[in-house]
């Protein structure tokens, strides 16, 4: 099998693993400072960044953060019964797995999301959009022996960047995975497959290669196999290596 | 005021994800009592802009080896001698004048590694977390000797040193873009 080959994002035989967290290959590094997102130009360092061959601080990591890191609220949609979220109630599920493909056991996985107006319930997002008081959005997991990682939520809304040029952020979910080691911490976002916004979107078009951006996009499941509760989208998540999912604020 | 589009960008990350006592890097739970095996600091500085102005609501994530110069993790072959009620990590979040702080241990070095902690900086503005590396600067020699500290340019290395405060902590700022005598020195992560 090959994988895709768009932007620099070379094709690389199935059998020619990359040494255990080498540099990520290219087209999966968000492109910086990021058109539209004026504080990328503030933010980002000047400075190229040093390349340092990874040592036992960047191979290790705590284990067991779970038990630090408190987990278990997996359902955002309907967090006291009977008072459900508004919005459309959606299942998202998936397996974290390292370079390898192999799953990760006992990663914190964090999601966090606008409610379904595209508003999020944070102090600093000041938008007039309504906040939905049976939704926080946000929700902290661990995965099981298979790496499995599940929430039930709901689809959040689109909402838009303000500036010189407006845009919209696509419908999306901020996940963040906490692996066995500093080097697999990822922060990423998920997108919903066919948006419209998706390809308009400063952000997700920032991943240079397709075959990258495209890790980025949940599978919708079909929905004679999930039944009529809710919709349900699969998402496999990849800490580094040559099929990493792409970092994202 | 019309509001910078950083600011309606996000991230919002979660205040929940961010929990009093999170930054205490000797508890391996919230409640655990903290490892007592090493010298108790408070480490605490600023995290900065273009320009010098605070980046408020960043979230830093440290991580080091116990003061032994241990991990408890498979990777380190002395992994069983660590201090098992130190977990090394924490997690702080910066405020409105972008200050953050942790409560730690002094880390030990091992090999050829001078005392170190990692810091991990996520924030609105920035694509990608950026990673650096704080020493102490009472190792001289072993700072000298340090493999990594000896792969950024020598005018950049007095931004990774941190500096000892009054109190018996130590104080670390960073400054994510600035000149390149003022920025502090990132790392490939
Ligand atoms: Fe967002």
């Amino acid at each position: 099998m090959l994988l895709g080959n768009t932007q620099g994002e070379d094709p690389m035989p199935e059998d020619a693993l990359p040494a255990r967290f080498g540099p990520l290959p290219l087209g999966i590094a968000p492109i910086v400072p990021t058109p539209g997102y004026p504080g990328t130009f503030t933010h980002t360092p000047s400075q190229p960044l040093i390349r340092r061959p990874p040592g036992r601080t960047e191979v290790t990591g705590p284990l067991a953060l779970h038990h630090k890191l408190p987990c278990g609220e997996a359902n955002l949609a309907e967090p006291t019964p009977g008072r459900p979220a508004l919005g459309q109630l959606i299942h998202i599920a998936g397996q974290v797995l390292d370079e390898d493909g192999r799953p990760i056991p006992d990663a914190v996985v964090e999601l966090w999301q606008a409610n379904a107006a595209g508003r999020y319930a944070h102090a600093n997002d000041t938008r007039s959009a309504p906040l939905d008081p049976h939704f926080i959005g946000n929700g902290r997991v661990r995965t099981d022996a298979e790496g499995r990682y599940g929430f039930f939520t709901i689809r959040p809304g689109a909402y838009p960047v303000p500036g010189e040029a407006v845009w919209w952020r696509p419908p999306h979910v901020h996940f963040s995975v906490l692996g066995p080691a500093t080097l697999s911490r990822l922060v990423t976002q998920m997108f919903f497959p066919g948006d419209p916004l998706n390809p308009l979107d400063h952000i997700l078009m920032a991943v240079p290669g397709a075959a990258a951006r495209e890790r980025l996009i949940a599978r919708a499941l079909p929905p004679a196999e999930i039944g009529s509760g809710w919709l349900g989208y699969r998402h496999d998540i990849v800490l580094r290596g040559r099929r990493a999912t792409p970092t994202l604020p | 005021m019309t509001p910078l589009s950083s600011h309606t960008i996000g991230p919002f990350f979660p205040a929940a994800f961010c929990r009093e006592g999170d930054n205490d890097l000797t508890r391996i739970t919230p409640d655990a009592p903290p490892s007592r095996r090493g010298i108790p600091i408070r480490l605490h500085g600023r995290v900065l802009r273009e320009g010098g102005l605070p980046c408020v609501n960043a979230i830093l994530e440290a991580w080091q080896a116990d003061a032994a110069g241990r991990f408890r993790h498979p990777a380190d072959p002395d992994w069983q001698q660590a201090d098992p009620d130190f977990l090394g990590w924490g997690r702080a979040r910066t405020d409105a004048e972008g200050r953050y702080e942790f409560h730690t241990l002094l880390p030990g070095g091992f090999l050829d590694r001078a005392p170190h902690l990692d810091l991990l900086v996520m924030a609105s503005g920035l694509m990608q977390p950026v990673a650096t590396t704080l020493f102490f600067p009472q190792f001289a020699e072993a700072n000298a000797a340090d493999p990594v500290l000896a792969l950024v340019p020598p005018p950049r290395r007095r931004h990774l040193l941190a500096a000892p405060d009054n109190a018996g902590g130590y104080r670390f700022d960073i400054l994510l873009r600035g000149s390149a005598e003022e920025e502090t020195p990132f790392f490939e992560s």
